[in-house]
């Protein structure tokens, strides 16, 4: 159990983290075991190589082919300890300055989502920056603290892991002191509770929570450094400890810290207990429960707690975006379709696997656009469900031997399963509150299905296959030959396949949001009581669209399942979760037309095949696209949808074209 | 007497925390009355809607039409005929004004839905398209709410209450906002519903407003009923005036 | 002469390019209590918005001790300067105890508890406790002590008498009126309880759906009942209302 600390101390200081800026901005920081790892890559530089890389990448111009710039400052062949650690502190505390500044004060009245976006866009470009910088390979960093054993409790502990737990305890303490007894905490705490009135009094709310990015992102980035000489530097294992730190805060309720840190630290330790349990006593079933358990706790606390966050008393907030009915006719759809179709049969074999990718990905899209542009609840399970029906139709098909037709169907409605059970928590809650949850339920998928063998999960190699799909003696592959076209992978028969069920999707949603049902899913979105007032059942409208949102992320899922033929967990985990809500975000997030921008947008999705055509543009994908979608949300907070729609306006205004005759209605 | 009753508080009481919101109010409503209910800022009146309707937790008894709801949810309530504006009117800003009305109007059927989705053209809904007509607002039925005027907004409020097929409408703050001549229409417009044999709660600050066209008050301050009777009487109260004007004192 | 503190002239100001209240001319001098009356939706609080920075000036000039507003952004400032605003809502924050909402006045942080309980001897007791779980009064004193101990220049106060009882307001308007006078602070209360505001206040301005109707001594206003309840009871042209 004492193993455990040293995991613990980390959960307990990214929790802390989270505490320290939910209170001061309102924001949930997904970043911040991001900026942990990035200050940690950092002081590993400056201390192996003596070399201060210049952010953001190694080369600014290599887009383009350019030439080369300096991308990094030297100090000799490397830096001593303690100027080395003060370095990468004075970054961390500037990124936390420069996210305040650029990023989160303007979205200071944006809503919930477009926050919670923006905190995961952060996440995603530092992550890409560390990858495109310093690689994904595993990094050894020398011990600062002392690592002298100690016996403790009947277990040899280095002693560091007790200097972190310390470092913790008193960082915690100073903290609470600081928000108790100084008139900066109490005025922070104020300002949670009414801005307006803060202001009124002579404080700025606006350099407060400034101050407390700046310490939140040091206090990271000082855990980032003292934790790496003991579990190694790798891109990923620091950013996502945030999902345990999230279930630490939520249980402090974002707002104590010393639960949070508690919470943490336990968490370290049973998960090490866990772990010894499994190994000693064989009755205990092999589960990751480890793993899993930022979802059990999660769950506990909202039984426990049962209430949302404490809202902030922020002065005001804008709304989600529009959400338009689709303008065109069906005649012109069935022209695009065919236009499509005929791009999947005649374009070269990148282009077409680029605009297999990109539909499915826009199908994945639309079911966001079903669950949170309609009715305005966060989901981050999406991919967790279409994972469900891609490892389902594997089981359904090839394990099992049904149809394809009848493994597909089986898939999604497997997948609408689990939707309804994910969707239960927003009956009670919503909003970022919602997220967490709903973010904890896609880690328990993936951890206790898609890593174990099962129904919903890999087979013993650890991967899945579902053979080529056919239906009616009809195959259609990506790797079956087509009659038309060249001879290349992928063959235009899948394509065509998707093409079609795209369609439908597009078909479903343009109809739902048409309909009487969608209707009311916007009075839902904008405003719960209203709707009740009105007479409509809040919680049948919200299971419904979660349930169809499942549906399209399902179909979506077992597309991607075909056109890999072979997968594994990674393909539906939870950073793909995170990153659907981003790009689904930046495409526009409430209509049709958004989740097919954003399906474009999709990495190896058409825009990749394009750019990778002329630039070498298709490495940074990951990180333009976090960078546009920062720019995007500050700027143009609907979505690029939103943007295209202006822009088709403005033309549309200067050719004087006359407006559409509004609707008339017939007399019954 | 009792059959005329449309809708009977019985010592609703709400609390919130150490705050003592709504204290053993008991007020009733008479079919095809226009109801006031008046009170200074922070009386208590909207907390007494939301408890009628469903949307805070209170104690005591709330009756429509002789039979229980109060232990009924916000929707329920509704669907028994028991409709409310707000006093931000709270629109749905995405949908269209008919919209608005037909989420109010119509119930979600397994077999409505499935029309809805392959049949082409819709027809509006017999009770929203009676409800724009009624409040003059079929020339803005397929306008977005927020592109129209407050006073229209305002109507639209009212509408999707209506809409909802109402044996009694609960208006909270109908004139908030609206000028003097938007005021006036307003109310004309209230007495043309209570013409068509309408039944309505009318919540308001406006005391000129609620003298010149109700029927009956209730009068609240401090979350207890201080008074109820007619114009005449309320506007010789001298409780009310203080409570309006604050101590009387100086001259009576 | 005493110091002009508060100074509008020919205003126009609202939210959102909307004048809420037009050509206001208004000023607060030192250690005088103005009384800004009128009935719901007047345009009584968005002339104390203005002040603070929350509404914006559409026309003519502002002047806080002689000094122009600054820019929305900067609203705070003005606190800073000796505004001390009291909201409608009384501005207290109900999550943290009675000592630690008077710590968020005070310059240095350090209480001055024998001032405050000079004016308020309810609070002395109740210290530690939180500010939500006061009473409706008792929060209302918070709010006012709590301006004392910012030592304002300007005091502003919105709406006393909301949720409380009249006698409550009928204790705490003479104490407002002692720091007036003892401290030298111009203050600027509204109310809708006209006749408590008028009490107690030098002078008076009153508002009807965004005009001033009224500017001159409270008595005028104290002594003509029937123009006062004409404003409020909105009885029209004054046939109604016995003179």
């Amino acid at each position: 159990m004492i193993l455990g600390i040293g995991a613990g101390a980390i959960i307990a200081a990214l929790g802390i983290g989270l505490v320290l800026t939910y209170r001061s901005s309102g924001v949930i920081n997904f970043a911040v075991g991001a900026v942990a790892t990035y200050s940690a890559y950092v002081y590993s530089s400056l201390r192996t190589a003596g070399t201060y890389p210049i952010p953001p990448l190694p080369n600014p111009l290599a887009i383009a082919g350019g030439p080369s710039l300096p991308t990094s400052v030297r100090f000799g062949s490397s830096v001593a300890e303690t100027p080395a650690i003060a370095m990468a502190l004075a970054t961390a505390a500037l990124i936390g300055l420069l996210l305040h500044l650029l990023v989160f004060r303007p979205l200071r009245y944006a809503p919930v989502l477009g926050k919670i976006v923006a905190a995961i866009g952060v996440m995603i470009v530092l992550q890409s920056v560390v990858l495109l910088r310093f690689g994904a390979q595993a990094r050894q960093v020398e011990a600062i603290l002392p690592t002298t054993p100690v016996r403790a409790f009947g277990a040899t502990v280095p002693a560091d892991r007790f200097v972190l737990l310390g470092l913790v305890s008193v960082t915690t303490a100073v903290l609470w002191l600081v928000f108790k007894y100084t008139r900066f905490g109490i005025a922070t705490r104020a300002a949670a509770e009414n801005e307006r009135s803060v202001t009124l009094l002579g404080f700025s709310a606006d350099w407060q929570a400034g101050t407390n990015w700046v310490l939140a992102c040091t206090l990271a980035g000082l855990v980032g450094i003292l934790v790496v000489p003991i579990t190694g530097l790798t891109p990923n294992l620091l950013t996502l400890l945030v999902i345990p730190a999230l279930g630490a805060a939520l249980l402090g309720g974002f707002s104590s810290f010393v639960i949070a840190a508690g919470a943490g630290v336990g968490f370290g330790m049973v998960e090490s207990l866990l772990l010894i349990m499994q190994q000693r006593l064989a009755w205990m079933p092999k589960l990751d429960l480890v793993d899993a358990l930022p979802f059990i706790v999660i769950a506990l606390a909202m039984i426990m707690r049962g209430r949302a966050l404490p809202s902030r008393g922020a002065v005001q907030t804008r709304n989600l975006p529009d959400a338009y009915a689709s303008g065109m006719s069906f005649r012109a759809f069935i022209v695009l379709v065919l236009c499509v179709v005929a791009a999947a049969i005649f374009l070269p074999f990148d282009f077409r696997n680029g605009v297999t990718v990109s539909l499915i990905g826009a199908i994945l899209c639309l079911s966001l656009v079903v669950v949170t542009g309609f009715v305005g609840q966060i989901s981050l399970a999406q991919m967790a469900l279409a994972g469900i029906a891609a490892f389902g139709i594997g089981s359904f098909v090839q394990n099992a031997g049904l149809p394809f037709a009848l493994g597909f169907v089986l898939a999604v409605v497997a997948a609408v399963g689990f939707g309804l059970v994910v969707a239960l928590p927003s009956l009670r809650t919503r909003g970022a509150n919602l997220a967490i949850i709903t973010l904890a339920s896609a880690v328990a998928i993936q951890y206790l299905l898609f890593e174990r063998t099962g129904w919903f999960g890999v087979s013993a190699l650890g991967r899945k296959s579902v053979p080529p799909p056919e239906i009616l003696g009809l195959y259609f592959g990506p790797s079956t030959r087509f009659p038309i076209g060249d001879s290349k992978i992928p063959q235009p028969g899948f394509g065509i396949f998707v093409v079609l069920v795209t369609a439908a999707c597009c078909l479903v949603v343009t109809a739902l949001r048409r309909s009487h049902l969608g209707e009311r899913m916007l009075a839902v979105r904008a405003n719960e009581h209203a709707a009740a007032a009105a007479g409509v059942n809040v919680r049948v409208i919200k299971l419904t669209a979660f349930g169809i949102a499942a549906g399209l992320a399902g179909a979506a899922g077992a597309l991607r399942a075909v056109q890999l033929g072979t997968y594994s967990p990674g393909s539906f985990d939870v950073l793909a979760s995170v990153s659907l809500l981003v790009v689904a975000y930046l495409g526009g997030i409430s209509t049709v037309s958004g989740a097919l921008v954003a399906g474009s947008l999709f990495t190896q999705g058409f825009w990749t095949v394009v750019t990778d055509r002329f630039t070498n543009f298709g490495t940074y994908q990951t990180y333009v696209l976090g960078l546009a979608l920062l720019v995007t949300l500050v700027t143009v907070p609907e979505g690029l949808d939103a943007y295209h729609r202006e822009v088709g306006r403005a033309l549309k205004r200067r050719w004087r074209r006359p407006e559409p005759p509004a609707v008339v209605h017939e007399k019954p | 007497m009792t059959e005329s009753v449309v809708l009977e508080t019985r010592e609703l009481t709400v609390q919130f925390g150490g705050l003592l919101a709504l204290c053993d109010v008991s007020i009733d409503c008479h079919r095809g009355q226009l109801t006031g209910l008046i009170g200074p800022n922070g009386a208590g009146k909207t907390t007494l809607i939301d408890a009628v309707t469903g949307f805070v937790r209170a104690t005591g008894q709330v009756f429509l039409e002789g039979e229980e709801i109060s232990a009924l949810p916000p929707h329920r309530r509704a669907h028994r005929g028991l409709t409310r504006t707000w006093q931000s009117m709270e629109l749905f800003d995405d949908i269209s004004v008919r919209a608005n009305l037909e989420v109010a109007s119509r119930r979600l059927t397994f077999a409505g839905g499935l029309r809805d989705f392959f049949g082409g053209r819709r027809v509006v809904d017999e009770r929203a398209r009676w409800a724009l007509e009624v409040l003059d607002l079929m020339d803005v039925a397929e306008r977005k709410p927020r592109e129209l005027s407050q006073g229209q907004r305002k109507l639209v409020g009212v509408a999707r209450a209506l809409a909802g097929g109402p044996n009694l409408l609960l208006l909270d703050e109908p004139a908030a906002g609206l000028d003097q001549t938007a005021t006036v229409r307003l109310a004309s417009q209230l007495r043309g519903l209570i013409d068509l044999g309408h039944t309505i709660l009318l919540v308001d600050h406006d005391m000129s407003l609620v003298l010149r066209v109700c029927e009956r008050i209730h009068v609240i301050e401090f979350g207890r009923l201080i008074a109820s009777g007619t114009p005449e009487e309320i506007r010789a109260d001298s409780v009310v005036i203080r409570a309006y004007l604050g101590s009387s004192g100086s001259r009576a | 002469m005493s110091q002009r503190i508060l100074d509008f002239q020919d205003v126009d100001a609202g939210y959102g390019g909307v004048a809420v209240v037009r050509n206001l001319t208004l000023f607060v001098d030192a250690g005088e209590v103005v009384a800004l009356i009128g009935p719901n939706g007047a345009g009584k609080t968005t002339t104390l918005m203005t002040v603070s920075g929350f509404a914006e000036v559409l026309r003519g000039t502002v002047r806080v001790l002689g000094r122009p507003l600054p820019k929305l952004r900067r609203a705070h400032l003005i606190g800073r300067w000796g505004v001390h605003h009291v909201p409608e809502q009384r501005g207290i924050f109900y999550g943290l105890t009675v000592e630690e909402n008077l710590r968020l006045a005070t310059r240095h942080g350090r209480v001055d508890l024998d001032r405050a309980a000079s004016y308020f001897p309810v609070l002395e007791s109740l210290m530690s406790r939180r500010a939500g779980l006061l009473s409706g009064g008792e929060q209302q004193m918070l709010a006012l002590g709590r301006a004392l101990l910012s030592e304002p220049r300007l005091l502003m106060v919105d709406e006393m008498s909301l949720g409380l009882a009249p006698i409550i307001c009928e204790e705490l308007l003479p104490i407002v009126r002692r720091m007036a006078d003892e401290t030298g602070a111009g203050v600027l209360i509204v109310e809708q309880h006209a006749d408590l505001a008028l009490e107690q206040a030098d002078r008076a301005y009153l508002l009807s759906h965004g005009d001033l109707v009224f500017d001159g001594p409270a008595s005028t206003l104290r002594d003509d009942r029937g123009f006062l309840d004409a404003t409020y009871l909105g009885l029209g042209g004054g046939e109604e209302s016995a003179p």
